[in-house]
């Protein structure tokens, strides 16, 4: 991993990233990785507080867009971030912090699909006339949690 | 100007903010919790208004407007402590005077739209589109938002601070 880490930051990735003085390198890259996260964690809180019972009169079918702007995000993010971990990749790779935060958006993305597809097979037996799902509110809840967890596991990654 | 700087920075509320090693990441967490917040919330109800996600009703997309609001706050009092803490890296700063300008913009334009397209455009149900007044207070609230988030990630980058 050590050697995996070492090579990538002396990439041109890796150096383009970290040394350009370009507005365009690292702070655009860091801003976007920003933005990412905002539409990424900021759409999937529209259905998860939804689906907690806020705003009642919305119709949850009628949210499906919203996981096309999810996906845009994530993709964002996930390009940013290999971009964003190039640059500092020796120091990175050995930081716990960093794996916390990976393993947390893993089971924040297990989470959000699990949900998907719960509220799909919801509507299906909704529109067979039986009641939905109450077990999807605690689901939501735990996809705003670990998001959050994620957000503060990358803020700290500056500290720890 | 550096006569209140000086000021706040002698008081000690911006001492300890300053002194304290766990206030700054704790707000920083914060702030970045309450964007999303308001990235997501309000610009769901942007988009909305800008004609996307036509199959929700506008007024029920508003329902969700509190949440905004509560992320605002979240980020009105961790901001109001970055500042506190150390006015000097910001009132010289570009960047940002430019975020207190998109945040400017994005508060008079949610003004207007509350006093004057609001009314014409909450009856709006699933299906309906919406009046060019409303698409344009949409985007210009997006934009504003996203204005705001990117002038405060700039801060350290183009006014230097930090």
């Amino acid at each position: 991993m050590t050697a995996f880490a070492a090579w990538l930051q002396d990439s041109a990735l890796g150096v383009w990233t970290r040394e350009s003085p370009s507005i365009w390198a690292y702070p655009t890259v860091l801003t976007l990785h920003t933005v990412g996260l905002g539409i990424l964690v900021g759409a999937n809180a529209v259905i998860d507080f939804r689906l907690l019972g806020f705003a009642p009169r919305l119709p949850i079918a009628a949210l499906a867009p919203l996981y096309r702007f999810m996906w845009a995000g994530f993709v964002m993010n996930a390009v940013t971030g290999v971009m964003l971990f190039a640059s500092d990749a020796a120091a990175k790779a050995v930081q716990p912090i960093f794996y916390v935060k990976l393993a947390l958006i893993a089971l924040a993305l297990a989470t959000t699909a699990m949900i998907r597809t719960s509220v799909a097979r919801a509507e299906t037996v909704r529109a067979a006339g039986a009641a939905p799902r109450a077990t999807l509110g605690r689901f939501a809840a735990l996809s705003l949690l670990l998001w959050a967890a994620a957000i503060t596991a990358g803020r700290l990654m500056a500290y720890l | 100007m550096d006569g209140l700087v000086a000021w706040v920075e002698s008081t000690p509320l911006s001492q300890g903010i300053v002194a304290s090693r766990v206030i700054w990441p704790a707000c920083e967490i914060v702030h970045f919790i309450g964007l999303t917040l308001v990235i997501g919330i309000a610009g769901f109800f942007d988009l909305r208004l800008m004609g996307f996600l036509k199959r929700v009703p506008v007024s029920a997309a508003r329902d969700l407007m509190p949440l905004a609001i509560a992320g605002f706050l979240m980020n009105l009092l961790t901001g109001a402590t970055f500042f506190i803490g150390k006015p000097h890296q910001y009132v010289g700063n570009v960047a940002w005077w430019a975020k207190m300008f998109c945040l400017l913009v994005a508060g008079l334009n949610a003004m207007f739209f509350e006093t004057t397209v609001g009314a014409r455009t909450l009856n709006l149900g699933a299906g309906d589109d919406t009046p060019r007044s409303a698409k344009i207070v949409g985007a210009v609230s997006l934009a504003s938002w996203l204005g705001v988030l990117y002038w405060g990630r700039m801060l350290p980058y183009i006014g230097s601070a930090f």
